[in-house]
């Protein structure tokens, strides 16, 4: 229905893109996976936000539930096992959970991309790197596969991968792991997307190729103006290149904050935890702590808060109630009884 | 490459020169090599004693193998029983299993890989569970079993097919008889494909393609069955030289004049240089066709290198 | 052969932890200390051995197969080898659920008469072969060197010989009623299988950490043998041996149809179904139950086989 401009004044339907505008809300998200041995609760509504040009950290150990998060948003779930049994997945305003699958795909990739942690069994081991990363314009863009050829060179060009044009048509596995990793990247640059997913994008490779192939990450996305959910269990990453961190833990958020503030006070137990056991060099000499016990069971998750077992500052009410997200600050919030105790400790 | 097919022929010979090594004694353990060249009469004790100098079958059976794969590579593999040069058997008998084989093939192919894909796809669902649990039954019966069993049916009973084949052994004639020859390593696609695909429908790159916002269909295409099918192709492949060999049953069963059908004439007859020269030659073909694959191999995934 | 190439083999420090259930990529991992219990791979098989429908079905066939090889005369009341022309082809009546056949001969006293010889065959063939296969494929696979090569161009030698070709070539020349020249045709032909399945067990637990471990403390060759490597490569010979045992009592009575396997008066599936082919027009029950019988027979080994499997290796499920 063609609109008259003149009086359309009032009914904006997009807005400029600017940077705090909100790009991805997930809101209460719940996942489960069902095994033979029982339920698995491995996302227990999880709630976090990235505004656009903003680079989120989604920090946790293993089974904290933080990859679930990001393969439910990117809707790369396997179902079965899994499901997602509640919540919301906004992007742009729009529930991608309400969507239908071929709407939902045409999003993926071209609006929002991910990279996963292992290049070599992620990229299609039998296929050219060149004919992957065309792939993404002969299908989203209607590409001939000559021209998407030509913008695959551009793309492995743009992530430094030394003589591009020879390259373009060798397999993954003639690539080194760093390399890998950069062909991953511009597989997610290709179309431009508004938003990355970077789950444990360089947990993967060698000390000295993490810091090249995260620098290039934040570069590019600086220049793309793209949202980025970096998912990692390394604090030491998260440090540069994040604005705000989610701190996750049983497929909760425990803690949320922007970068610094979380650095400077800790307001959750476990968040302190996480930062103690940092080997640290102006404290040499010190024992270095760890957090005590294992993570939680998710098939049997403690009742109350579940990290008591683990928690030095556990009281009574921390085994029998679920704290709930506590305001700190309006940026930040903690989800422990005791998080002023914590704050100010 | 060209040094690896070099080094794999070389590796070929010994294995060639103890397979027909093996098949010469066992032969020669099977009966009296002059007994068929009399006709259908037994010879008499002075034309044996010549026929088996003449043949040179009075020296020791190292020489006697010798001089056989001597006359072979000149392109001569002996008489038969009934007087004719084993090499016009040949030329008569292997284009007819040669066709049956392929027809057998294309059951593999089109049968055992279409069914594969439905249940890798599916897995755990009733379509996997019926399928799987009629691949185990198929395997279970043997090939000469199902062969009778669909001609009783399919001949006998329904009328659909001649119950024997007639001498031309034309593709149309060949279906049934080639989808008995075909049945347990149909089964055999059908659960490798599946399992196959199961497995890779899990693997990271396919959940790639699946974040890269790919259409379900070229997923399935260009991604899984790209690397799902390299292990079917060269079971297939390999499974060339073994139906070939294999198919003595069949022929008997639908009368088709083949290999196995010469060979069966042939010992029966216990005619040495047929049986031999049939053996030898499903051998040079069970090892080319295993050469082939695993040069195919190096095709279809790149990851393969020979060194 | 071609062989990977091991470049890239990167194993990611996070994918290491992950247990090897069907946990999907990014699932969480189940943590350690739910059961209380040592769990060996043993153990854990048969837990799962005795939960499963196709284990326990092919178990029980197996087991009434074995009861009726032992003792046919617990369920039958004639002998297989009274045959009386005046009934042949007939069909099935009271006393004779089955019929006769084209000699007048009961069929369903003759089908489980059959059961014994399938079952012998199918048991000392494995036997032979298992025993052969192992012994030469594990201590090539153990000592490799100049024995372990010759070995293994022996097993391509028999691998390119068709195995119905070799029976009919081989037994043509065989008189005389006895199962023994089918066996040892079997077991001279079968070995190379499990041989090549011995083999490359063996190399495999060779490489695992305690056995490097028990060698650096100075254990003799035989011990680790015998000690650490037999019992974790023994597994994937014990589940293709009984797949194998199904196949054996399927070539018995293929041989057996081609003429050449068992002769007569032996009772056997094979000649049976082979003697009642030619006139399946007027009498099909006399085919139709001995191969019903052997199908079911050899369906029962391979899915035990199967079911074994499945147990032992839980990355297959």
């Amino acid at each position: 229905m063609p609109l008259d401009a003149g009086d359309a004044g009032d009914v904006q339907v997009t807005g400029p893109r600017s940077r705090g505008e909100r790009l991805l809300d997930v809101r209460d998200l719940r996942v489960e996976f069902r095994t033979r041995d029982g339920v698995a609760r491995a996302v227990n509504g999880v709630s976090w936000a990235v505004d656009a040009g903003e680079t989120l950290a989604v920090l946790g150990e293993s089974g904290s539930g933080k990859s679930v998060t990001a393969q439910a948003v990117m809707g790369i779930l396997d179902v079965p096992p899994g499901r997602i049994t509640g919540g919301e997945v906004l992007f742009k305003g729009r529930d991608l959970l309400r969507m239908k699958e071929d709407e939902r795909r045409r999003i993926r990739g071209a609006e929002m991309a991910m990279i996963f942690q292992d290049a070599l069994s992620s990229l299609n081991p039998v296929v050219p790197v060149g004919d992957q990363l065309g792939e993404m314009f002969v299908v989203h863009r209607g590409m001939s596969r000559k021209d998407a050829r030509a913008r695959a060179v551009e793309l492995m060009d743009r992530v430094r991968i030394p003589a591009a044009r020879q390259r373009v048509g060798d397999y993954p596995h003639q690539f080194s792991g760093g390399m890998r990793q950069r062909i991953m990247i511009a597989m997610a640059l290709a179309l431009e997307p508004a938003l990355i997913i970077a789950d444990e994008p360089t947990t993967a490779l060698d000390v000295t190729v993490q810091a090249q192939v995260m620098d290039l990450l934040a570069e590019l996305r600086r220049e793309y103006r793209m949202g980025l959910v970096l998912i990692t269990h390394d604090l030491g990453v998260v440090a540069d290149v994040a604005d705000r961190i989610a701190v996750m833990y049983a497929g909760r958020i425990v803690e949320s904050a922007p970068v610094h503030d979380l650095y400077r006070a800790p307001a959750h137990p476990y968040t302190r935890g996480l930062l103690d056991s940092i080997p640290r060099l102006d404290r040499k000499g010190h024992a270095l702590h760890a957090i005590k016990g294992l993570p939680p069971n998710l098939m049997d998750i403690p009742p109350g808060c579940a990290f008591h077992p683990r928690c030095p500052a556990a009281r009574d009410v921390c085994r029998t109630d679920v704290p709930p997200p506590h305001p700190v600050d309006e940026h930040r919030g903690s989800a422990c009884h005791f998080w002023r105790e914590c704050l100010h400790d | 490459m060209g040094r690896y097919v070099v080094r794999r022929l070389l590796q070929m010979v010994p294995v060639f020169i103890g397979a027909t090594l093996l098949i010469f004694l066992m032969v020669n353990v099977m009966g009296d090599p002059v007994a068929g060249l009399c006709g259908e009469r037994q010879c008499d004790a002075a034309t044996t004693a010549r026929l088996k100098q003449e043949f040179g079958l009075d020296r020791p059976v190292w020489q006697q193998y010798l001089t056989y794969m001597g006359n072979v590579f000149t392109g001569d593999f002996g008489t038969a029983f009934n007087g004719q040069p084993v090499t016009e058997l040949m030329a008569t008998a292997f284009p007819v299993t040669a066709r049956l084989t392929v027809v057998a093939i294309l059951f593999e192919i089109v049968i055992g890989i279409t069914l594969g894909v439905i249940t890798g796809m599916r897995r755990g669902r009733p379509v996997d569970t019926g399928v799987l649990l009629a691949t185990l039954v198929v395997i279970s019966v043997p090939t000469f079993v199902t062969g009778l069993l669909l001609q009783l049916l399919l001949g006998v009973e329904w009328g659909w097919i001649r119950p024997s084949v007639s001498p031309d052994a034309a593709f149309g004639e060949l279906l049934v008889p080639g989808l008995v020859l075909a049945s347990v390593s149909l089964a055999y696609v059908t659960r490798l494909t599946r399992t196959s695909i199961a497995e890779n429908r899990r693997s990271d790159y396919v959940r790639t393609a699946v974040a890269k916002g790919l259409p379900r269909r070229r997923v399935v295409t260009r991604h899984l069955l790209r690397n799902s099918l390299i292990p079917v192709v060269t079971f297939i492949g390999a499974d060339i030289g073994f139906l070939m060999g294999g198919a003595i049953v069949t022929e008997r069963i639908f009368n088709i004049h083949g290999v196995g059908y010469q060979l069966y004439q042939g010992i029966l007859r216990q005619n040495t240089q047929t049986v031999v020269g049939f053996v030898t030659v499903l051998v040079l073909v069970f090892l080319v066709t295993n050469l082939l694959v695993d040069l195919l191999y190096a095709v279809l995934d790149p990851r393969i290198r020979y060194a | 052969m071609p062989e990977l190439e091991p470049e890239g083999e990167i194993v990611a420090p996070g994918l290491t932890a992950l247990p090897l259930d069907q946990a999907p990529p990014g699932a969480p991992a189940p943590v350690a200390g739910t059961t209380g219990r040592p769990r060996s791979l043993w153990s854990d098989a048969w837990r799962d051995l005795r939960r499963n429908p196709v284990f326990l079905a092919s178990s029980l066939i197996i087991l009434f197969l074995l009861f009726i090889s032992l003792w046919p005369s617990a369920i039958t009341w004639e002998s297989p080898l009274k045959c009386d022309l005046a009934h042949a082809q007939e069909g099935s009546g009271p006393g004779h659920p089955f019929g006769y056949d084209g000699q007048g001969c009961d069929v369903y006293t003759r089908t489980v008469y059959g059961a014994r010889t399938s079952v012998t065959v199918g048991v000392l063939a494995t036997l032979g072969v298992a025993v052969l296969g192992s012994v030469l494929g594990g201590l090539a696979g153990f000592f490799g060197g100049a024995g372990d090569a010759v070995l293994s161009r022996i097993t391509d030698v028999f691998f390119a010989i068709p195995v119905v070709l070799g029976g009919l070539v081989l037994l043509s020349v065989v008189t005389g009623d006895t199962v023994w020249p089918v066996i040892g045709f079997m077991v001279l032909l079968g070995w190379p299988q499990i041989s090549r399945i011995a083999r490359g067990s063996v190399i495999t637990a060779k490489q695992h950490d305690y056995v490097q471990a028990a060698r650096a403390l100075g254990a003799s060759s035989s011990r680790i043998l015998l000690r650490h490597i037999a019992p974790n490569a023994v597994a994937p010979v014990i589940v293709v041996a009984t797949i194998a045992l199904g196949t054996y009592i399927a070539l018995e009575a293929t041989l057996s149809y081609l003429g050449v396997g068992l002769k007569p008066p032996t009772v056997s599936w094979g000649i049976d179904i082979s003697a009642a082919s030619p006139y399946v027009r007027n009498a099909p029950h006399a085919l139709l139950w001995p191969s019903g019988a052997l199908a079911l027979t050899v369906l029962a080994f391979i899915m035990l086989g199967d079911a074994i499997r499945d147990a032992l290796d839980p990355k297959l499920r």
